[in-house]
């Protein structure tokens, strides 16, 4: 355990040795800035999160990948992979350890929209318990997002090849989930439409509901996700 | 100890090492010497447990590197060869870290990162980062997270690559310093390195050992006959030195040169005669001539390591 945190822990503090954190860090920040600002803050509507909720989920499709990109594929470029592996750990901590850490500077990038709510307390009363599952819906989109970007790493020793392909590979399990599905009929509909992050994120989520089939359907994601990327950091051992 | 025992790895269709055994005492170092693509280096991951082989085990103080291999890699230290490190770590945060993977407590960590900083010279560099370095500070710091967690096995790939001569010089010192109190293999290419460090060496050339002994039984195995060099005065009326030299049993050839006022006999005994320098003292008691130099030339270490690279030559 204690070695799965030494992992978690220096992964989390390289994002802040690195320009890359820091320019991500800005980037979100920036953009969902612009999001609340043009989406939440008008006169005369209800004050709630949720367009900004709604909104940030093709953000962070875009941003998520950009922190994972660099989770295996730096250390296998710069050949600290080996020392890592002959250090008495186990693949899976190494892969697990990573994306904990990743997940953690997901929520110190997160943590500076907290501000948002307070803003609009100043004009209203939102409502807390909406905001609270539209954040825990966040964090599991983003650790989902985030796996599978630990996965493209763990197979492409290239940080850029490894964003895009993330980035390409949750365009089109929208595209298939959430946009297909209009346009052809049951009973292929019904299980696509089941299948889409979008849509159970803003039905649920998004509205303040949270439904444990949804956390499970995250949750479901992500373990799979981190075993593929463990057993493709296992195989090349056997290559 | 270290067993290997019938070690064959292949990467699909290239066999990098094939069939090797060896056998490593505890308290030796060992200098694993061949050209690069030898396989020097995947005998090392297999023993280290980075990789597995495709035939045969490698198991270290009894344990197994495939089955075992957490067990192994604890009692091992470790420095790869391109000594790979988070260059955006200051040098006392990345051996803590190294600390942590290995498990030692709070208190275990901080003692231990400061003797391995007092150990390598890196006290000075401490708080600074290790992407700043020169190369023989980082190859220290390799070094030192290798030590940090009192391995009774340490496995230096190619320790000195990269380092200017004094550089070079103190790593070696160092080594010699840590061979006490482990067991040790060094990879190396650099012929003079393994010779001034190591207790023993395995030649490894196209995926096999080539030669095993130790400085001297290798030197001897280089020589093809037995050649003697001699350097007396030139004689005054006691016979002549050559012709006494020539009779000598197992004499095959003598050369003579004049070197500043004084004469040089190069000697070849022949391939089965023994020690020839008894006799050639003898003579030269008997003649009573000034006599500067007897030596017998062994061959070097770099004659056979070219002879067996080159030329293929068995064990």
């Amino acid at each position: 355990m204690s070695q799965l945190v030494a992992i978690a822990r220096r992964e989390f503090l390289s994002y802040f040795s690195t320009s890359v954190g820091y320019v991500v860090l800005a980037l979100y920040l920036l953009m969902s800035g612009l999001l609340f600002a043009l989406s939440v803050l008008h006169t005369g509507v209800e004050a709630s999160m949720r367009p900004f909720f709604d909104l940030s989920f093709f953000l962070l499709l875009f941003i998520a990948p950009a922190i994972s990109m660099r989770l295996i594929s730096e250390e296998m470029r710069l050949g600290t992979i080996e020392s890592l592996m002959t250090c008495p750990i186990s693949d899976a901590q190494v892969v697990v350890g990573k994306w904990i850490g990743a997940v953690g500077f997901f929520l110190a990038m997160m943590a500076p929209t907290l501000i948002y709510p307070l803003v609009l307390e100043w004009y209203s009363a939102p409502d807390y318990g909406s905001i609270f599952a539209g954040y825990l819906g966040l964090l599991l989109i983003g650790g989902l997002y985030l796996s599978f970007g630990t996965l493209a790493s763990s197979i492409w020793p290239s940080q850029i090849l490894a964003y895009l392909v993330a980035v390409f590979f949750w365009l089109i399990f929208v595209g298939l989930t959430s946009w297909l599905p209009r346009f052809i009929g049951d009973p292929w509909s019904a299980i696509l439409f089941k299948m889409s992050i979008e849509l159970r994120y803003s039905n649920d989520f998004s509205k303040g509901v949270i439904d444990t089939s949804t956390i499970l359907y995250f949750v479901s994601g992500m373990v799979f996700f981190l075993v593929a990327a463990v057993k493709i950091v296992e195989s090349r051992r056997w290559r | 100890m270290i067993e290997i025992e019938h070690l064959t790895k292949c990467y699909g269709s290239f066999r990098a090492v094939g069939d090797v055994s060896l056998s490593i005492p505890n308290g030796q170092v060992l200098g694993l010497l061949g050209p690069n693509g030898a396989g020097k280096t995947t005998i090392i991951r297999v023993m280290t447990g980075y990789l597995p082989p495709t035939r045969g085990k490698a198991s270290v103080e009894g344990f197994d590197s495939v089955t075992q291999s957490h067990e192994v890699r604890r009692r091992l230290g470790y420095l790869p060869e391109s000594n790979p490190l988070y260059g955006e770590m200051r040098v006392v945060e990345y051996l803590d870290f190294r600390g942590r993977i290995f498990g030692l407590a709070r208190a275990q960590r901080k003692t231990a990162v400061d003797r391995v900083v007092e150990r390598c010279w890196l006290k000075e560099m401490r708080k600074r980062q290790i992407g700043r370095l020169s190369k023989g500070y980082k190859q220290r710091v390799g070094l030192a997270a290798a030590m940090l967690h009192q391995p009774p096995v340490l496995v230096l790939d190619e320790p000195t690559s990269g380092l200017d001569p004094i550089q070079i010089r103190e790593t070696r010192h160092l080594i010699r310093e840590l061979a006490g109190d482990h067991t040790m293999v060094l990879s190396s290419h650099i012929l003079p390195e393994v010779e001034v460090t190591c207790d023993r060496i395995v030649i490894i050339a196209r995926g096999g050992i080539r030669a095993d002994g130790t400085v001297d039984q290798l030197k001897q195995k280089a020589g093809d006959s037995q050649h003697y060099v001699l350097e007396v005065k030139p004689e005054t009326g006691n016979g002549s030195m050559r012709e006494a030299i020539g009779k000598i049993s197992g004499v095959s050839r003598v050369d003579e040169t004049s070197i500043d006022g004084w004469t040089r006999y190069e000697i070849t005994g022949d391939a089965t005669s023994s020690d020839l320098r008894e006799p050639l003292g003898r003579v030269v008691s008997e003649t009573r001539v000034p006599c500067r130099e007897l030596h017998r030339e062994s061959g070097s270490l770099e004659q056979l390591f070219v002879r067996i690279t080159s030329e293929g030559e068995a064990p």
